[in-house]
């Protein structure tokens, strides 16, 4: 069944290397401009052929037992099912937007149980959740996405998952992007004209702005119109991924002002967004994942015979064979949950 | 009237001597007459020895009694005294009234010569009328109903006083009874010992049956050889140093309790005889030896004769207990010295952990000037003492408190089943040469002040040395992780887990106790923080959990979970290429244990733990990798790169190429017969 829940998510071709702002740019005229170098670079492909040498490297003597043409062939299909970034260094997950898309649902997939429980949690608790899969993720960014629920103020609240979840996919996914607009956000509160920002009524929006800045505790954020010509703006030159800047505009539209949190609760409750991600189911189909409830149902019934055998074992000593069977088990299921999916990728490595 | 009386009072006394008197008298009394008045004749009685509870005889009194008439005396109130002259000369010094039903002394007229009289058994209750008996060596007035010792002044000669059995509550006006050899007040109601400092000749005091509370102000009693004190409330005895001739002191059915309450007896050189019975003191098991040991000029004790042999045994078990003491001390001592490493370890752990607020600062200074002075005392003693220690260890498993070592920045110690550590110092006694039996007795091993990370690296001896080990527990230790936990996987066996929540953040989340069991499963743990586990928590642990685990094992490409499980497993191969040599054996048990470590729980074994220095230099090392890898990628790369544009150039040129190579050789062949001349021309040239 592993296969089975790797066809329904698998990224569409367009998202795996490219952060969906460059989507339409694939069929421009651009593309040719750019040598076969860069183009790679710029699509990732490079990232995800030096990781692969590099952990060719990390297990030479293990990946020679069993061939490099199966290492290469159970890298790619593993990227391409998400599954590469478990248990991976933070450097590595967050180098991609694919990769942190499949570490965002990698944590779904994991937790969920949680959010299902109805357990609220503090921040470093889901810090220590996401420390689980990834060891030395940084709790700068868990703090970032806390800030985004909690609203600033009494970081030792608790969370919903859902909450959390969503608040840490934007701060997470957008990281770069957000703090470009954070610069932007302060630079046109303190009434400066964001740099480079040529905005046709500049002169006049700053006019206006300033005399707001003297009674800025009644008047909180900035003025969404010309937040947006800043953000379209950056999302044009930005590098790094950025949202839709069709939906950013849905955003902003609704408002007349906004402050920069409240900019990224709307972009975290945000389902088009989510959607555009891809990353995690819509809030309402948070909790529901049936084919790995039925795989969860199957482990607890499991782990009750366990520990009844295992009780029997303290008593008769002698037989644990079941739990050698267990790791055959684990490896041969490995290998058979990922060669149905064809291999998009030959890559031959020059002797 | 009287003489009806006085009649029938001779004959009920005569009866009570035929039935024998049942007074006793608890001190030295006078035994027999005869020795009295030898006594009394030579002016220096000597009362023989110890006369406990025993009856006195009264013989002559109720004899002499039938002689005396008693005749009323013009006087309303006091009756005179009469004696025929034939009982005047064959007593001429002594007077006895005894039984007379008296209720006020009678008047005794012309006796002038009298020295003993005896008003025993009367119901007097004021000394009078007998201040002209001025030679009077023995005045016995027990049994009446005197309230206060009165109109004895002028009696200077006086030497034998019996004032047993009255009403009198205080001693007083005896100042002139300066040659006062025998004190009898026993049965009276007197609540403290006063006045008598003066008394420098005497040298019997009965205060029996008295009120007393304790017994001090004995200064001045010079000749004073026997006290009696039984039956009275004392709980403590001072001044008896002061008594230099004092041999026997009784000091039966009291309240004494302590011995040191009657510690000045310790100092008395002349006390030879003592009872203490029917104190609670004398219930102790510690009695008679304390006593023999600190009194060892005595030769009675409690009414029996010591033998040499009682005392050999009080001085060896007093050693025994002054071994013990000193043994405690020591104990003690260690005690304090454990406290204040612990202190100190606890400050640097604070120090280290930067949370010293300023008024904590402040009060450790305080603390610290103490401590700060005994670490080198502690390093001293207790580092030139280890081995010996180490090696007493066993021998002194009895104990409860074993082996102890102490130095100022860590703290090992074995208490029973327990193996406490403070200090990440203290990892390092399990290096150390741990006896068989030390090392099977312990179940409990508890870490304190130490970094988790620490800890983790010694997990592998831990799991070698102490095989019984079943209960961990961990207080300011730092775990702040879920995944911390991971790496208590590797061990053989864990039944229950205690974190304190002091400095363990951990154990703040609301998650942490399904995530130990979920993670340490296979142990089958039976209790964490004290509470007992439950199937319902391990399914708990299981639904939150059990995905995290099957996406673990099931999703993670297969290069993956070897390098993951690869680390495992090559952490323990390079703590066994440490230990090997050694310990051959055990390592080809760990050898086993780790096979089956890793086939228990592939499902959850890829999630391991790192510590943080190892994992920085992990991704160090990767770093060190990947630059490499972009390097060769890049050039691999560029290459292809090139070769593909070399390649597209060459596609682009070749269509042109093969139309000129064609255009070439048409035009060679067109004109027919001078190319095949041309061509024969060639072949003929080759022969």
């Amino acid at each position: 069944m592993a296969t089975e829940r790797a066809g329904t998510w698998l990224p569409e071709a367009g998202k795996l290397e490219l952060g969906s702002c460059c989507g339409p740019r694939m069929l421009s005229p651009e593309r040719l401009a750019l040598t076969d170098y860069e183009y790679l670079a710029q699509r990732h492909v490079l990232t995800y052929m030096e990781d692969a040498v590099c952990q060719l490297l990390e297990n030479k003597e293990d990946i020679s037992q069993y061939g490099i043409a199966r290492f290469f062939t159970e890298y790619f299909n593993s990227v391409c099912q998400g599954t590469h970034v478990l248990f991976r260094e933070f450097s590595f997950i967050q180098a991609t937007p694919h990769n942190r898309a499949s570490f965002l649902r990698a944590f779904w997939r994991c937790f969920r149980t949680v959010g299902k429980n109805g357990d609220l949690l503090t921040m470093k608790e889901y810090h220590c959740l996401l420390q689980l899969l990834c060891p030395d993720f940084p709790l700068e960014l868990t703090q970032k996405a806390a800030r985004i629920v909690l609203m600033d103020d009494a970081m030792d609240c608790l969370m919903s998952f859902s909450d959390f979840l969503f608040a840490f996919q934007i701060q997470f996914y957008y990281s770069e992007f957000l703090e470009s607009v954070a610069a932007i956000y302060q630079d046109l509160l303190s009434g400066r004209n964001p740099n480079t920002v040529i905005v046709p009524t500049s002169s006049s929006g700053q006019h206006r702005q300033r005399p707001a800045l003297g009674e800025a505790s009644m008047l909180e954020g900035v003025e969404a119109s010309l937040f947006y010509q800043c953000l379209e703006n950056l999302c044009d030159r930005h590098k790094y991924s950025c949202p839709p800047p069709a939906l950013v505009k849905e955003v902003l539209s609704n408002v007349q002002r906004l402050t920069f949190y409240g900019f990224l609760v709307a972009l975290s409750k945000h389902h088009g967004i989510n959607q555009a991600l891809g990353a995690l189911p819509d809030k309402g189909d948070l909790m529901h994942d049936p084919a790995m409830d039925e795989e969860l149902e199957r482990l607890v019934v499991r782990s009750r015979l366990h520990r009844t055998s295992r009780q029997h074992r303290a008593q008769e000593p002698g037989t644990f064979g079941f739990h050698r069977r267990d790791k055959l088990e684990a490896l041969e299921r490995v290998p058979s949950a990922s060669a149905p999916t064809p291999s998009p990728y030959r890559w031959e490595p020059r002797e | 009237m009287i003489p009806g009386k006085y009649r029938s009072v001779s004959g009920r006394a005569t009866n009570n001597v035929n039935c024998g008197l049942h007074l006793v008298i608890q001190t030295s009394s006078l035994p027999e007459k005869n020795k009295v008045e030898f006594k009394l004749h030579k002016e220096t009685p000597s009362f023989p020895g110890r006369l406990l509870q025993h009856d006195l005889e009264r013989n002559y009194s109720s004899r002499q009694g039938d002689h005396i008439n008693l005749v009323s005396s013009s006087m309303p109130s006091f009756p005179i005294l009469q004696r025929s002259s034939e009982e005047k000369i064959l007593y001429s010094d002594r007077l006895t009234l005894e039984r007379q039903k008296l209720t006020v002394c009678p008047i005794i007229d012309g006796e002038e010569h009298l020295r003993l009289l005896n008003f025993q058994h009367n119901f007097i209750t004021r000394i009078q009328n007998i201040s002209n008996l001025q030679r009077l060596i023995f005045l016995d007035l027990y049994d009446n109903q005197i309230e206060e010792i009165s109109g004895l002044s002028t009696l200077r000669s006086l030497r034998v006083l019996l004032l047993g059995k009255n009403r009198i509550k205080k001693i007083s006006n005896l100042e002139n009874l300066k040659s006062l050899d025998v004190l009898d007040l026993h049965g009276n109601q007197i609540s403290k010992i006063e006045n008598v400092s003066h008394l420098c000749d005497l040298r019997v005091l009965n205060l029996a049956r008295n009120l007393l509370s304790h017994v001090d102000n004995l200064n001045g009693l010079d000749s004073l050889t026997e006290l009696n004190l039984r039956h009275n409330q004392i709980t403590f005895v001072r001044d008896v140093d002061n008594l230099p001739c004092l041999q026997r002191l009784f000091l039966s059915f009291n309240n004494i309790s302590t011995f040191e309450s009657v510690c000045c007896l310790a100092d008395s050189t002349s006390l030879s005889d003592i009872t203490f019975d029917g104190n609670p003191i004398a219930q102790e098991s510690w009695y008679k030896h304390t006593i023999l040991q600190n009194m060892m000029q005595l030769r009675q004790l409690d009414m029996k004769r010591i033998t040499e042999e009682e005392r050999r045994m009080a001085s060896v078990i007093a050693k025994k207990e002054e071994e013990k003491k000193r043994e405690s001390q020591k104990q003690s001592l260690l005690k304090e010295k454990k406290r204040l490493t612990i202190n100190n370890v606890a400050r640097k752990w604070d120090l280290q952990q930067h949370r010293v607020t300023s008024i904590a600062a402040n009060q450790d200074r305080k603390d610290s000037d103490s401590p700060s002075q005994d670490p080198g005392q502690v390093d001293g003693s207790t580092i030139s003492a280890f081995p010996e220690e180490t090696g007493s260890l066993d021998s002194a498993l009895g104990n409860a408190l074993q082996g102890l070592s102490v130095t100022d920045t860590h703290l090992v110690e074995v208490d029973g089943d327990t193996l406490s550590l403070y200090g990440s110092g203290a990892l390092e006694s399990l290096d150390r040469n741990w006896s068989v039996q030390t090392a099977g007795m312990v179940t409990t091993v508890s870490f304190t002040f130490i970094e988790f990370d620490e800890i983790v690296q010694v997990l592998p001896k831990l799991k070698i040395k102490f095989p019984n080990s079943l209960h961990l527990k961990f207080k300011e230790t730092n775990l702040v992780m879920l995944q911390q936990f991971n790496a208590l996987a590797q061990l053989r066996r864990i039944d229950q887990l205690t974190i304190d929540p002091q400095g363990n953040p951990v154990v703040s989340f609301t998650l942490w106790k399904y995530y130990v069991l979920f993670r340490l499963s296979h142990f089958s743990m039976q209790k964490i923080n004290g509470t007992e586990v439950t199937q319902n928590d391990m399914i708990m642990a299981e639904r939150l959990f059990g995905i995290l685990a099957h996406v673990a094992s099931s999703e993670l490409p297969q290069y993956r979970l070897i390098s993951i499980l690869g680390d495992a497993r090559k952490k323990q191969f390079r703590y066994l290429l440490e230990t090997k040599g050694k310990k051959p054996g055990i390592v080809s048990e760990e050898n086993n244990d780790s096979k089956r470590l890793v086939g228990e729980n592939t499902n959850r074994a890829t999630l391991n733990y790192t510590t943080r220095d190892f994992y920085n230099e992990k991704l160090e090392e990767i770093k060190e990798k990947k630059k490499f890898c972009k390097m060769y990628i890049e050039d691999l790369v560029k290459e292809a790169t090139e070769i593909n544009m070399k390649n597209e150039a060459l596609q682009k040129l070749w269509p042109q190429m093969f139309i000129e190579l064609v255009r070439d050789a048409v035009i060679e062949i067109r004109n027919k017969s001078s190319y095949m001349k041309l061509c024969l021309q060639q072949i003929t040239d080759q022969k």
